[in-house]
């Protein structure tokens, strides 16, 4: 069993820190106020400044260090820092914009990093939640075990249709050879498919078996329920496939935010200093 | 009738083609999935009753479409004569009408071309990765947007700045590229150049100079009106390399703040220890005006020109005389008092009666004879018997000596001893003069003093909630060489130092004081800026 997790590594070490840090920056924002109101160029607007581009360029390193076997401390370390310093750096940012915002690179700058953050804290959630999810959701299977099952479901469901009308014949061969999984990303994401084949071959079999004869009932009911269970194996399939989409969809945000923000930032320190 | 031979067509373990025999005689053939029908395909894609073969009416067997679909050549028919090399889809098998044989009327071979695909593989081709192209589309999103931001937040300014050409054909324009750079809302008084950030940002890297602001600002007066003091204030060498420049202290881009800082931190820097900038000056140090803020000095009129003052501390308090000529007890006209038509006669005066404000400090006008003190005293003296009572208005005494000489020559001398002793001198002092002097005596001059605080500002529109006589004590004044000034222990009553009190307000340097009165300081000469 797991002793520690990316929140509590080493006794919140690092949320310690960053209570102290957040803490910090706040004595500092309401003891030292410049009398034209707090801004980026002040000194405690510099410091803060300075010390927020070192912790962005740190954090960006993290994505760096990750990637790599070796280097200095655990990646989970490296992880725990990521996530509690990266909060505390998104305080102490808004301090050093001392809460002016406008149409400019700076705050535009501050947008991205909001972005980021969010971003972050949105896959933070998700790795809170969802790999419990997605053992619930699987239990032994495998996602292989899982299509075999459903195309020997299939198997069964087309033999036993042959004896049908065409009617449900043609609605359980639509429902093995159209249904398709995570077709697009909204699909995956919500993990939920309108217009299954599936699922509307189930709605029209309940209604399709009413005037059958009387030797046809027993293979009908088997066939459904066939169908019943091909319809809960592949909702679990598309479950499977929007947990693993939601683990790394927030990514799309996180990483080229952050490219952005480098380059943001960039731009707002070369603006700060050239128009001095 | 019809006799027909059925070819079915499958292949083997080694995927050769294997053809099985059956002849069929029926009325007609039935085709379809169902176990009842004459020719039994048992695939789903067939339907329970597809197709039937019958003889028409001319003997020609015709293939006919009952619930299913037949499809000659990609083409859909409902019935297709069945001659000699004829091809026709079934679902997923292919009919193909074969030479018979002569004890057969007709031949059909039938063979499975379209087998249903594996289950699992075409599943699993029809479930898609999550996220899939995720990589590149993180790339590319990343690219795109490092390279639009790169471009209008720094490619676009820094061209702007760095490249004459472009920098000259956009000073046109309302707007510069690098209207993205700015940090702030400016203030209002340079927002119709400032749009322009090179304006005022004249040199990349370097802060905003002096000169861009004596640009416009030509006429400004230095800020200490001693040069030397200006000098060893401002000194460039001193502070960073910099210098005190004027941005130091007026910050832009702070709208809808005021640009001149208003804290005392700027004063305070030299005034704290102020022998480090002016070793010989006699002035004490000052960081706060309820901490260690002097006593005040009081400014009392001395001569004849505005000039001609001398400066008094409170604390001083046996020098606190004014001679102002007058004789005048403010306890006698404060209150109730008796007016001139006797003892019933009770008016109540206040200070508004004599004192009127004006303007928008609520400075005082001048107090007059004629407007404020004639509702009470009479507007003329009388000399002389009852039946040759000679009239003096009141006015210089130059005009009294003249009108005396006029209506009692002979009397002059009496008369303006009398003047001397009880008349004008009732309310003036009266100087006596030399002897080759054409009058006889003067009233002593008046000099009465407007600006106590003539190195600090009073707005008494500010304080008009409060009692007059809470600041000035005049009530129990019985001569006009009492000043009632308010002290700095009064002014602490109400207000603190640089930070609020309980129940006292802040007050800065700048509540008080102007920097230095800079805006009576003399305007240096206007330089020219010499054309770009």
């Amino acid at each position: 069993m797991q002793r520690s997790n990316i929140f509590d590594y080493k006794h919140y070490f690092y949320f310690k820190i960053a209570v102290v840090v957040i803490l910090l920056g706040f004595a500092a924002y309401l003891l030292f106020e410049p009398t034209v109101g707090h801004y980026g160029g002040s000194w405690l607007g510099y410091v803060l400044g300075t010390l927020s581009a070192i912790m962005v360029l740190w954090m960006a390193w993290y994505g760096v260090r990750k990637r790599r076997y070796r280097g200095t401390g655990a990646t989970q370390g490296w992880l725990s820092a990521h996530i509690y310093l990266g909060t505390a750096l998104t305080v102490l940012v808004t301090l050093h914009s001392g809460f002016h915002f406008g149409l400019n690179i700076h705050t535009l700058a501050y947008g991205l990093l909001l972005v980021v953050v969010v971003s972050g804290f949105f896959g933070n959630y998700t790795y809170m939640i969802y790999p419990r999810q997605m053992t619930e959701n699987m239990g032994e299977d495998n996602l292989d075990g899982l299509l075999l099952r459903i195309a020997e479901a299939d198997k069964m469901a087309r033999q036993i249709a042959l004896i049908m009308p065409d009617n449900i014949n043609n609605a359980v061969a639509r429902a093995c050879s159209e249904t398709s999984i995570g077709i697009g990303l909204l699909e995956q994401l919500r993990g939920y498919q309108p217009n299954c084949p599936t699922a509307m071959a189930v709605e029209q079999l309940t209604l399709m078996g009413k005037d059958l004869s009387t030797e046809l009932r027993k293979p009908y009911r088997e066939l459904y329920s066939i169908m019943v269970r091909r319809q809960s194996l592949v909702k679990r399939v598309r479950q499977d496939l929007m947990y693993r989409s939601r683990l790394g969809f927030w990514l799309y945000f996180h990483v080229p935010f952050t490219i952005a923000l480098l380059v943001a930032m960039m731009a707002h320190i070369i603006a700060v200093f050239f128009y001095w | 009738m019809i006799h027909c031979l059925l070819i079915k067509v499958s292949n083997n373990k080694r995927g050769l083609p294997v053809r099985s025999y059956r002849t069929l005689t029926a009325d007609e053939l039935t085709i379809g999935r169902g176990v009842e029908c004459t020719i039994s395909l048992p695939d789903p894609r067939i339907a329970l009753h597809h197709a039937v073969i019958k003889r028409l009416e001319n003997g020609q067997p015709h293939l006919m479409a009952v619930n299913g679909e037949l499809e000659v050549d990609g083409a859909m028919q409902q019935s297709i004569a069945l001659t000699h090399g004829k091809k026709i889809m079934v679902g997923p098998y292919q009919l193909k009408v074969e030479p018979a044989p002569p004890d057969v009327s007709l031949s059909i071979s039938l063979e499975l071309t379209h087998h249903l695909p594996d289950d699992f593989q075409d599943l699993k081709s029809r479930t898609h990765e999550p996220l899939q192209n995720a990589l590149s589309f993180k790339r590319r999103l990343s690219m795109w947007m490092a390279a639009l931001i790169a471009l209008i937040f720094l490619v676009l300014p820094l061209a702007q700045s760095l490249i004459p050409q472009l920098h000259a054909s956009m000073a046109q324009l309302p707007f510069g590229f690098d209207r993205v750079w700015s940090p702030g809302h400016i203030s209002n008084a340079h927002l119709h150049f400032g749009s322009q950030c090179a304006n005022c940002h004249q040199t990349l890297t370097h802060k905003v100079s002096d000169q861009a602001c004596m640009t416009c600002h030509r006429d400004t007066a230095p800020h200490i009106t001693d040069s030397k003091l200006q000098q060893l204030a401002f000194n460039p060498t001193k502070r960073l390399s910099y210098g005190v420049r004027c941005a130091e202290c007026h910050l832009e881009h702070k709208a809808p703040h005021p640009l001149a800082r208003q804290d005392n931190a700027t004063c305070v820097k030299c005034h704290g220890n102020i022998k480090a900038t002016n070793p010989k000056t006699k002035l004490p140090n000052i960081h706060d005006f309820d901490l260690d803020h002097p006593d005040f000095k009081l400014t009392f009129s001395i001569g004849p020109t505005a000039k001609d003052i001398e400066r008094i501390p409170q604390n001083e308090t046996a020098r606190l005389v004014e001679k102002s000529g007058l004789k005048f007890p403010h306890s006698q006209h404060f209150g109730k008092v008796q007016g001139p038509d006797g003892v019933w006669d009770v008016r109540e005066l206040t200070c508004t009666n004599c004192h009127h404000p004006e303007g928008k400090e609520m400075r005082f006008k001048p107090v007059s004879y004629n407007q404020d003190c004639q509702a009470c005293h009479a507007s003329q003296l009388v000399v002389g018997p009852a039946k040759a009572a000679i009239h003096l208005p009141h006015g210089t005494e130059q005009n009294v000596i003249n009108t005396l000489k006029v209506q009692a020559p002979k009397q002059l001398a009496h008369y303006a001893e009398i003047l001397k002793s009880d008349g004008c001198s009732y309310c003036h002092e009266i100087n006596e003069t030399k002897k080759d002097d054409v009058l006889p005596w003067r009233i002593m001059p008046l000099r009465i003093s407007q600006d106590w605080f003539s190195k600090a500002h009073f707005n008494h529109a500010s304080h008009r909630t409060q009692q007059c006589q809470s600041c000035h004590q005049v009530e129990q004044s019985d001569s006009s060489a009492d000043v009632a000034m308010p002290d700095r222990k009064s002014c602490l009553r109400c207000h603190s130092g640089n930070n609020p009190k309980p129940k006292r307000i802040a007050s800065g340097c700048m509540s008080c004081h102007d920097f230095h009165s800079s805006h009576t300081a003399q305007a240096i000469e206007p330089v020219a800026v010499p054309a770009k």
